[in-house]
């Protein structure tokens, strides 16, 4: 029914998105990216491509972050256009979309104001889509409950922000547990939503959000170990709605070490690869330092497990490409949105770390990328 | 072939040429073909990436002035007062071929950096004085603003004192009180001011009001000017605002609240002397800013002026660089021979002018050596060129938004010049109208020269673009007006009338008695106040457009033939054409044969009643052979229609069946004979060409020739199209013929339309007498005359337009235009340029 009446609403939007993805870059695209001597090189290169003349302005020398950052305004143009254009509910859904940045652009701040940090430099650190106008004011905050009251409040991250409140001071474990109580209220609540729309989108998105929600559960479990964080509490940040649900998350909270993870994620057919060969990797078993530091704050910190973390990432980032990327199979359905949003994120990614190999001569490293076609 | 005069009847022979250039002169050889604009470069290395090219670093460097220059125009764009930018005909050319053309370019190129660096630091430095001045006349409008605050406050204590005095008995501290009061701090109230932006305000008050949980006292208002950013230009308002709190941390945080939401503060004293110095210093400071400032701008504006002197000629020169680099990038570079070879697709009468150019290009550059210009035989199918000229390209563009013409295929553009006005014109048929169309035309001719440099908008640039199709279109107008003696929906009497009408007493009809005469040309205007004209100019106008659509399309049909001559397609003449053209005539021929007998006939002296042409088409199918006898338009109808429908029916088979056949039949021939299909060379050219290929050979083949697709022809492809073609054809037939009915209904519409417009407007005041008769007769007339112009004139004549441009693209096109060619599209700088304005 819903494919019925999709295009009145939805139609044009559709289209839209679906002619973004068409510009997504190509694997021949890439190789030809990989053989660039210099910036300059990469720069001729990408103006051969839907990213166009987007550099063409920029006097030289150019830095990779700032390539990054044109790439990311692109993205964000884009989404804004959607966004401007979008009627209900994809408007919402839309919405949704960017509460992870926000709650992002939260995490970021306030860690940021605890270790003493330039909010002007903190705020132009956080990403455009998660931008909220009291967003600034959150460096005021000391505590828990004044962050609430003070400023989130009145944005939409207020509901997630229920739970995870109580009076504790902040520091670097309270905000870990905030940002990961954040996530799973997010999930949740985005799962419910998509739940509420139905059809093909909740098939699609139930899917997409599953892994995103048990991605995030063993990367708690991965990073608890060794810290002080309680198993209960580390249960406690499960979100609920992922494929380890229940079984596999009660596993997670009894585990002490990556062998009972691989252990957890082994009733999932698909997660069972993440841990099949861990020696031999992508990257050869080479840990992979991510090219910026926000790369890092998408995920959790992975820092403690680096080893096992940074090539699970890689094959979770694998993964994850691989279910957008099949969203595009289906039409009438808004997942799609989604979908394009990750995947150019991922291009972005890709672009970045491609460019940084390029700056600093690091050639072996330079396919280390995630080609999405 | 190439020595043919050039016509739009084909396009252009185009002969492939291959360039072997020596390094030296390759730029200038380049800059001069673009200058002539008749030679198409071929990618010869399509597999090489584009930054791994023989020139990317000129391209580069050329980017970059490109940059510069773009640079240099935003900056000049961004500023307020006018700054002039010399036109390009109005500047010193650039010298950019000959001998001296690096050092040119290199000093372009000095020159560029010198002026942005200038330029940047000048902007920096403007940058900072202004937010410097930004920052003291924000202070200014707090000091200012605080005091407006202060005072009222300070009014406001007073009246809560004398309430407080008079609503009860003196309490203990109010002697405290009254001593705080008159001291000489006024309040100990503490406090933050400084400036939010407008659209922030609303935010920063809400997220105080909760950060003080409820206890916000804050001020603010608006300052009036809004602060423009001289970098952007983009204005912003700002609020100074003034918040009251109490206490250390309470400051603190609303100080970090405000600097977090981008908000300045300033350090206001609450003592109003010191208030007034501090108002004063930053007045004076401000003064001297302002100087500073002013010359500093000035400065800037004459490096910008200085800039706008020579910017269009940079513009021009960067612009046909890159296209020059980028071109040379498209050919062949042999490093150890320091030649390019360059293969493109020219037109054959034009090899000439092109050695001409490549002489010019030696001499210029001051070498010896020159480039070498030689013919390459090919089997590729080279681009379509049809030479216009400003009267026939707007024709030619009408064509080419169909599909552009295969090689050498007859080109419907040549034929839509006459007949595209004239089916307009069927449609569009009133002498004023046309009048008006003419003259609107006329006027774009004679204006010509200067419309074209003018910048026209989208809207009026088509309707100029097609000026002489407007011209045309009118002056055919005219004539089908006068044809249908129509001039603003009244008639002209040019000659005597065929009619006479007595003198009718009260309302009784009269009946035309004919007078013996004949009007001369067009429709007697006594039928203009017939009763009967609808019922007569209906099927005139109706019979009229289908035997105009018979005989278009059997033009259109006929334009087949050159095509199959051409092509060497002899067979498709028996095959396809002859078919077609007997099925056509067989039935829609004999309807207009028909049409023009019932003409002749005069009716009123026969025996029968006039046929129902319509009927009799249609019994002609259902009940061949049997004519009802009252009916029949001439004896023997009966047989001959049979005849014909069987000659017709006949036909069908043979378009279905013919082609196919003789294909399968010569495919069976070249088998029995043993041959099979080779992928052979498909460039052996004449033996005086071998020695050089074999030359090249022997370098490993320089030059990229990759194979056209082979010729393969799948016999059920063949069948399969046969099929669909005498189908369409057939069913095409009878659609189309009624389509061109649409002639019949927009003429009757236009003329009603204008009638109507007619009698709504200027019928009603024409009978007035009086000033208010001539008022009247003056506004309706200025009236009736736009709505002509709008509504007739443009919306009709749009309509009418865009049913001719059907009537050519569908109904004519498909009977003979293959459309699969591909444009020519030339190295050429004046189209550049043409792109660029």
């Amino acid at each position: 029914m819903e494919a019925l009446f999709f295009n009145v609403d939805s139609g044009f939007l559709e289209g839209i998105v679906r002619g973004y993805k068409a510009g997504l870059l190509t694997q021949n695209q890439y190789n030809n990216l990989t053989q660039c001597e210099t910036i300059e090189d990469f720069r001729t290169q990408l103006s051969a491509t839907d990213y166009g003349n987007f550099l063409s302005n920029e006097p030289p020398p150019i830095s990779t972050s700032t390539i990054a950052d044109k790439a990311t305004q692109i993205l964000v143009d884009q989404f804004n256009y959607l966004r401007s254009n979008a009627v209900e509910p994809l408007a919402t859904f839309l919405d949704y979309i960017t509460y992870a940045y926000m709650i992002d652009n939260v995490i970021l701040l306030i860690t940021g104001t605890l270790h003493e940090r330039d909010t002007h430099e903190l705020i132009e650190r956080c990403h455009p889509l998660g931008v909220f106008d009291s967003m600034p004011a959150l460096c005021v905050a000391s505590n828990v409950e004044e962050l609430y009251h003070t400023v989130l409040v009145e944005t939409p991250l207020a509901n997630f922000f229920r739970d995870s409140l109580s009076a504790a001071e902040l520091d670097d474990l309270n905000i870990e547990i905030i940002r990961n109580t954040l996530y799973k209220a997010y999930f949740e609540d985005f799962h419910a939503f998509c739940q509420s729309i139905g059809g093909p989108t909740f098939d699609l998105m139930s899917r997409i959000l599953a892994f995103e929600a048990d991605r995030r559960s063993i990367n708690i479990t991965i990073n608890s170990f060794g810290t002080e964080l309680s198993k209960e509490q580390r249960a406690r940040l499960f979100p609920t709605i992922g494929k380890l649900y229940p079984e596999g998350n009660n596993l997670l909270a009894r585990a002490d070490d990556v062998e009972q993870v691989k252990a957890a994620c082994e009733g999932v057919a698909d997660y069972r690869v993440f841990f099949d060969s861990s020696s031999s990797g992508p990257g050869g078993g080479s840990s992979r330092a991510p090219p910026n530091g926000s790369t890092a704050h998408l995920l959790g910190d992975l820092d403690d497990a680096i080893g096992v973390g940074a090539e699970l990432e890689d094959r979770f980032f694998l993964h994850e490409v691989h279910l957008n990327k099949q969203v595009f199979l289906q039409q009438f359905q808004y997942a799609v949105f989604y979908s394009y949003l990750k995947l150019k994120e991922q291009e972005i990614r890709s672009l970045t770390w491609i460019a940084e190999c390029i700056a600093q001569d690091a050639r072996d490293r330079i396919h280390d990328f995630i080609p999405i076609f | 072939m190439g020595d043919e005069y050039p016509t739009l009847f084909r396009s252009e022979g185009m002969s492939l040429i291959q360039l072997i250039v020596p390094r030296e002169v390759a730029h200038d050889t380049i800059a001069e073909l673009g200058e002539l604009g008749d030679v198409q470069f071929k990618d010869l290395n399509p597999d090489v990436n584009p930054f791994q090219r023989s020139f990317v670093g000129e391209i580069r460097r050329i980017d970059e002035m490109a940059r510069r220059v773009r640079y240099f125009t935003a900056q000049i764009e961004k500023e307020k007062d006018l700054i002039p930018i010399r036109p390009l005909y109005d500047s010193v050319p650039l010298v950019t071929v000959g001998p001296r053309a690096a050092q040119t370019i290199d000093e372009l190129d000095t020159k560029l950096i010198e002026h942005e660096s200038r330029l940047v630091r000048m902007n920096e430095n403007y940058q900072v004085l202004s937010d410097r001045m930004k920052e003291l006349v924000e202070a200014r409008h707090v000091l200012r603003e605080t005091a407006v605050f202060f005072d009222r406050a300070a009014g406001a204590e007073r009246e809560i004192r004398t309430s407080f005095d008079d609503s009860s008995a003196p309490l203990l501290q109010h002697d405290d009180r009254e001593a705080q009061f008159s001291g000489n701090a006024q309040f100990d109230l503490e406090f933050v001011a400084g400036t939010i932006e407008r659209s922030r305000l609303p935010t920063f008050e809400r997220v105080l009001w909760r950060v003080l949980r409820g206890n916000l006292y804050m001020n603010h208002t608006d300052i009036q000017e809004p602060f423009i950013d001289p970098q952007t230009g983009a204005e912003t308002r700002k609020n100074v605002f003034i918040i009251f709190a109490h206490g250390d941390t309470l400051l603190a945080k609303i100080q970090k609240v405000a600097e977090s939401m981008g908000a300045t503060v300033y350090p206001i004293d609450s003592n109003a002397d010191k208030r007034a110095d501090s108002l004063r210093e930053v007045t004076s400071r401000l003064e001297d800013l302002q100087v500073v400032l002013f010359n500093t701008g000035n400065t800037r504006r004459m490096e910008l002026v200085t800039v706008g002197e020579s910017l269009a000629s940079w513009q021009d020169v960067v612009q046909k660089e890159k296209a020059i680099y980028e071109t040379l990038n498209l050919l062949n570079y042999d490093v150890r021979r320091k030649t390019l070879i360059a293969e493109g697709w020219c037109p054959t009468r034009d090899i000439t002018a092109i050695q001409v150019a490549l002489r010019h290009a030696t001499d210029e550059s001051g070498t010896s050596v020159s480039p070498i210009l030689r013919e390459l035989p090919t089997k590729k199918t080279p681009p379509t060129f049809h030479r216009t000229n400003k009267f026939t390209e707007g024709f030619q563009t009408i064509m080419d938004s169909y599909g552009i013409a295969s090689y050498q295929e007859v080109n419907p553009g040549l034929f839509a010049v006459i007949t595209f006005p004239f089916l307009f014109a069927v449609m569009f048929g009133d002498v004023g109208h046309g009048l008006i169309l003419f003259t609107a035309a006329i006027f774009m001719i004679l204006r010509e020269r200067q419309l074209a440099k003018a910048d026209l908008g989208e809207i009026f640039g088509t309707f100029f673009f097609g000026r002489y199709i407007i011209l045309l279109m009118g002056a055919f107008s005219v004539y089908t007006g006068l044809i249908y003696n129509d001039i603003f929906s009244k008639s002209l009497h040019l000659f005597r009338s065929g009619w006479d009408f007595p003198v009718a007493h009260s309302n009784e009809t009269v009946v035309a008695v004919s007078n013996g005469h004949t009007y001369l040309f067009g429709l007697d205007p006594a039928w203009r106040e017939a009763e009967n004209q609808i019922i007569f100019t209906n099927s005139y106008k109706m019979k009229m457009s289908i035997v105009l659509g018979v005989i278009h399309m059997t033009f259109a049909l006929c334009l087949q033939v050159p095509n199959h001559i051409r092509f060497n397609r002899r067979s498709d003449i028996w095959t396809n054409f002859v078919p077609s053209m007997l099925f056509l005539q067989c039935i829609f021929g004999y309807l207009v044969l028909c049409i023009l007998y019932k003409w002749t006939v005069n009716w009123e002296n026969a025996t029968t009643v006039p046929p129902s042409l319509l009927n009799m088409l249609i019994s002609m199918f259902l009940s061949p052979g049997t004519i009802d006898p009252d009916s029949q338009l001439y004896p023997g109808q009966g047989t001959v229609q049979v005849i014909l429908l069987l000659i017709a029916m006949g036909c069908v088979p043979v378009l279905l069946i013919a082609k196919p056949y003789l294909q399968y039949q010569g495919m069976k021939k070249t088998q029995s004979q043993g041959y099979i299909g080779l992928h052979g060379d498909d460039t052996v050219g004449p033996p005086t060409d071998d020695q050089l290929e074999g030359e090249e050979e022997a370098n490993g083949r320089v030059i990229t020739e990759e194979d056209e697709d082979h010729e393969h022809h799948d016999f059920g492809e063949v069948v399969i199209h046969q099929i669909i073609h005498t189908i369409e054809f057939c069913l095409g037939c009878i659609s189309h013929t009624a389509s061109y009915l649409r002639l019949w209904a927009l003429s009757l519409a236009h003329a009603q339309l204008s009638e109507v417009l007619w009698d709504m407007t200027i019928a009603n005041v024409l009978g007035m007498s009086g000033i208010v008769g001539i008022v009247a007769l003056v506004v309706i007339g200025v009236m009736w005359f736009t709505l002509t112009v709008f509504i007739l004139c443009i919306m009709e004549g749009l309509s009418a337009f865009l049913h001719a441009l059907r009537l050519h693209w569908v109904e004519a096109n498909s009977k003979h235009y293959e459309a699969g060619g591909y444009q020519f599209v030339p190295l050429s700088f004046a189209r550049l340029n043409e792109e660029a304005a």
